[in-house]
């Protein structure tokens, strides 16, 4: 396997010989991602080890004897059931919900004029930048107000509050390119700005709402800050706080907190692998043209 | 219609597709903001039915009596200038090699792309164990290696506890910067490239006459995005040290909340978050006037 | 179907709790924690259900949390008037004693001398209600013991034959322990309570008992007091020649690990080790003896149940409490919460020896003292915490750490 000549449709350098430099190049790059996969190998030998195997066998040995029960042990230890149930609940109506919210008021933003659109826009822009981090504790005091510790929409609001402005700012500036002529003859016909979004701009921004839902579905499923002040009863947990509390309690089982590593990261990891492109495209498009 | 009952339709219409996202967004993420700071200026246990009012007692308290509070500011500083450095810097180094035609350019990306997937938590975890030191991947390697000597308490040590928790977060976020660079990459004029060859320019000299250049806008939007990140920095150190060992791995966003939410002292965690908002700030309002220039200027 | 389920009983949870107080007069709510056994929470069920079919009317409900969340909900229940009628806490200045400062417990004396609960209690165990201001607060639910485990084969292997009587010949056996390439003891330094341990003791150790109590209790200086430096650098001591090392970055968890697999002789732990241990390993290796402090008081600490004030049925809470100490109650749920039970007139029979071992030292113990965690408020804990790791991993010198954690005690407002 040696690095291929560069293509004609290449933006770099181009040379007829092999290219010395891009082999020394490519065997760097690959001893990056083997170092960068290692973790990951490393994980998953140990989800496979009964303890005694952890410590008597050396970290990259194959599991001899595969321990797959340490899946199932650790699913009901850790109560996958229920935070797992609980991650799809909250995912699943928060990340289309936010986008629709987010979508709306960013055509808002970006098709309609009105005083202090800047002013207002900014204040959302703002908000991309604030780590939530800091506000837990007013989060919590808040929520706690409200009567919905412990509750689905006691979650989802503020992940909702936190999400919205990125993918305003993302979908205003997409609907901002989107030519005039495609809506201008609409409200010539009287349309309003409520039909003029959903029949023309929602279906021709489908590729940005999917890069966009892909983006807010690992974030929402990987939460941990917010999850870990407003759901306090362990019935509520989602996975990450799951995969914290096995941490703390049964550490001492090296093959099974492995084990509830991997069933943690799976299924981010699988939607990762399926809609790849869109992640790339989705985060350019916002970013860095945003 | 006249044009003034339309105006002032299109901004009913307006105000009706804005106000739910709006409305959700001041009440759970600005007025918390605003709450922060009517909470540093009280005393609260979270017990009590009542909030005194004390001033700035709370930051005094955290500038003078806390023995903690300086050293999270340090890590936190740290923190900032190590990931506003390294995650960048390796990230472009990689972006420019896999944007090379190399083979398997695409798995690759995808490789380094994958920890950025990952529950922060989940990463902790995983490292957590890795740096075991009497089972973890990292003293196995050095042990295969002959290197038993540098078996560290990579957690354990003071003096590297922090330094490796940032391996950790550099592990997952360097396929972040990678991916802005490659779009920025793409936005690199060919034509230029080209053009500077033909000149006799070698890798070096077009890299850094032309590509570097192009790259410009893309790297202020890294790196800003690089800071403000590691200023949230707070589940991977939750995860991996906690805090410890003796509070040398705490953070401002950590030692905020282990103050609100296990000390609970609402004061002082508040006028914490206060002093790592102010920080934020100091960042994020100059980048706003920037992109608000810019896009005058594009205008 | 699961969804279903679920959605509806959130919704069942949400209307219950908007009904709150205008619940019926006869119900009862016990927030405890996470048991770590089925056969414990069974346990705690078939109490509840018993004593519901004994008092027709009276409908028992038993919540169950894990720490963190138990006692960030009793914090939330604080703050409005909804919340348990008796909840669980732990005996102590620290984390019971800031719930009863801030008036959520309701004192318990009259019940104390309605159902005379003093004639059939441990006392050592009863002994926490009485150190709080205001009356008598709360009953006992366990009392726990924490003592030295060792490895036998370890301890013959260092030529150690007899369990040390004393501080210095515990010393002295850990030295014997080292001389022979065996790691005395080992704690998880990122559980900040655990190696929290070694410093209670041997503050136990040095100060004897009025002094170490002061200490405890904020009344001595931690800086002038001679016994108090003395203590910091036998913990320096430990820490750079005796414990398993490196032990900063593992957890209790892991040190317990380790402890199984024969890498340390010795572990600070308490009575519920002997299940883990059986678990984990052979019980015939291993033995126990309480840590030789020379006061003649057991290291341990008690889990407490106490009415809240908020509490619209104080009467029933507390005819439920006497229920569930009673003798009979407490003898058919023995081993259930913890290996020994708060009611004396319990007999034990057939006991693994670890077990039995613990039972006697129950028996010879009349005083305790307990641990830091418990014995000190919120941020004075986050504080004695972060003053011993920084001594036990040689950052901060001995004589200085009194000096800190005075300084700390003395900024508190």
């Amino acid at each position: 396997m040696t690095p291929t000549a560069a293509s004609p449709y290449d933006n770099t350098l181009q040379k007829p010989q092999r290219d010395w430099v891009l082999v020394a190049l490519w065997a760097t790059l690959v001893l990056v991602a083997l170092i960068w996969v290692a973790p990951f190998v490393f994980i998953i030998f140990t989800s496979l080890k009964s303890n005694a195997a952890v410590m008597a066998s050396s970290a990259f040995a194959p599991p001899v004897d595969p321990k797959f029960a340490n899946y199932t042990g650790a699913w009901d230890r850790g109560r996958f059931n229920t935070t797992f149930f609980n991650s799809v609940i909250i995912t699943v109506i928060k990340v289309p919900l936010g986008l629709f919210l987010s979508s709306m008021a960013a055509y808002a933003f970006a098709k309609i004029p009105f005083t202090g659109r800047k002013m207002l826009l900014l204040v959302i822009l703002f908000g991309t930048m604030i780590p939530f981090q800091v506000m837990l504790a007013p989060l919590f005091t808040l929520v706690n107000r409200l009567h919905l510790i412990d509750t689905y929409p006691g979650v989802i609001l503020p992940y909702l509050a936190f999400g919205i402005p990125y993918q305003v700012f993302i979908l205003q500036s997409f609907f901002r390119g989107i030519p005039k002529e495609l809506s201008e003859a609409a409200r010539i016909d009287g349309a309003s700005h409520f039909t003029i979004f959903r029949r023309i701009f929602l279906p021709v921004s489908l590729p940005v709402l999917a890069a966009l839902l892909i983006l807010d579905f690992v974030s929402t499923w990987n939460e941990f800050a917010m999850a870990l002040v407003l759901l306090q009863d362990r019935d509520m947990w989602t996975l990450p706080l799951g995969l914290s509390a096995f941490q703390g309690q049964f550490s001492r089982d090296y093959g099974q907190l492995n084990a509830a590593i991997v069933m943690t990261v799976l299924p981010a990891a699988i939607v990762y692998l399926i809609f790849q492109r869109y992640f790339v495209s989705g985060l350019t498009s916002g970013a860095v043209k945003g | 219609m006249t044009s003034r009952s339309l105006f002032s339709d299109q901004r009913t219409q307006a105000a009706m597709l804005i106000a739910p996202a709006f409305i959700i967004y001041v009440l759970f993420a600005i007025y918390p903001m605003v709450d922060v700071v009517a909470l540093s200026f009280q005393r609260w246990n979270g017990l009590d039915a009542h909030k005194e009012f004390v001033g700035l007692n709370n930051y005094v308290d955290i500038f003078t009596k806390d023995p903690v509070f300086w050293g999270a500011f340090r890590n936190t500083v740290i923190w900032t200038i190590l990931s506003t450095i390294f995650p960048p810097l390796v990230g472009l180094m990689l972006a420019l090699g896999v944007n090379q035609p190399i083979f398997g350019r695409n798995g690759l990306r995808a490789i380094f792309y994958l920890p950025v997937i990952i529950a922060p938590i989940a990463v902790a975890t995983m490292w957590r164990w890795m740096y075991d030191p009497f089972f973890g991947l990292f003293g196995q390697v050095l042990t295969s290696l002959g290197l038993q000597t540098w078996i560290q308490d990579w957690l354990g040590n003071r003096n590297i506890a922090l330094y490796s928790a940032f391996v950790a977060y550099l592990w997952q976020t360097v396929g972040f910067s990678m991916v802005l660079f490659l779009a920025g990459l793409q936005g690199v004029s060919k034509t230029l490239i080209e053009a500077a060859r033909i000149d006799g320019a070698g890798r070096w000299r077009v890299f850094r006459h032309v590509t570097f250049p192009a790259l410009k806008p893309t790297i202020t939007i890294v790196l800003v995005l690089a800071i403000i990140s590691s200023l949230k920095a707070f589940d991977i150190i939750y995860g991996l040290t906690g805090g410890g060992p003796a509070q040398s791995t705490q953070m401002l966003a950590l030692w905020a909340f282990t103050q609100s939410m296990q000390i609970f002292d609402f004061g002082r965690g508040s006028a914490i978050s206060v002093v790592l908002l102010l920080i934020t700030l100091c960042v994020v309002i100059p980048y706003l006037r920037w992109t608000r220039n810019s896009e005058e200027t594009e205008q | 179907m699961r969804l279903i389920t679920k959605t509806l009983r959130t919704g069942t949870m949400l209307a219950a709790l908007a009904m709150g107080t205008a619940a019926s007069a006869e119900d009862i709510t016990l927030w405890t924690l996470n048991f770590s056994s089925e056969a414990s929470n069974a346990a705690m069920q078939k109490i509840a259900s018993d004593f519901e079919a004994a008092n027709p009317g009276v409908n028992v409900e038993i919540v169950t949390r894990g720490v963190d969340d138990h006692k960030t909900a009793l914090r939330v229940a604080a703050g409005s008037d909804r919340g348990p009628d008796i909840f669980f806490s732990w005996a102590g200045l620290g984390l019971g004693g800031e719930y009863i400062k801030a008036g959520l417990s309701l004192p318990l004396d009259k019940y104390y001398a309605q159902y005379k609960w003093d004639e059939e209690l441990v006392p050592a165990a009863a002994s926490f209600s009485k150190i709080y201001e205001g009356g008598r607060q709360g009953v006992p639910f366990t009392f726990k013991g924490e003592a030295l485990y060792y490895n036998k084969a370890l301890f013959t292997q260092a030529g150690i034959t007899e369990a040390p009587k004393t501080y210095d010949e515990l010393v002295a056996a850990a030295e014997k322990l080292k001389a022979a390439g065996i790691p005395a003891i080992t704690f998880g330094g990122t559980v900040n309570w655990h190696l929290m341990r070694l410093m209670d003791v041997i503050l136990e150790s040095k100060c004897g008992i009025e002094k170490h109590d002061a200490l405890m209790n904020m009344k001595t200086s931690w800086k002038t007091e001679p016994c108090a430096a003395a203590s910091f650098t036998e913990l320096d001591r430990w820490s750079k020649n005796y414990i398993l090392s490196p032990f900063m970055g593992i957890d209790n968890a892991q040190s317990f690990n380790l402890f199984v697999g024969g890498r340390a002789a010795m572990m600070l732990e308490g009575d519920w080790l002997v299940q883990q241990l059986a678990e984990a390993g052979n019980l015939d290796d291993y033995d126990v003896f309480p840590v030789p402090t020379g006061t003649n008081r057991l290291y341990g600490f008690a889990e407490y149940h106490y009415i809240s004030s908020k509490s619209k049925n104080p009467d029933t809470a507390a005819k439920f409490l006497d229920y569930f100490m009673s003798t009979p109650v407490q003898q058919a749920s023995l081993g259930q919460f913890s290996t020994t039970s708060i009611n004396k007139n319990v007999t034990y029979k057939d006991l693994r020896p670890l077990d039995q071992k613990w039972v006697d030292i129950f028996n010879t113990y009349t005083q305790v003292y307990m641990n830091g965690d418990q014995a000190f408020p919120l941020d004075v804990t986050t504080e004695y915490f972060r003053v011993i790791n920084e001594v036990a991993s040689g950052n901060m010198a001995a004589a200085d750490a009194g000096g800190q954690l005075q300084a700390f005690i003395d900024n508190r407002r």
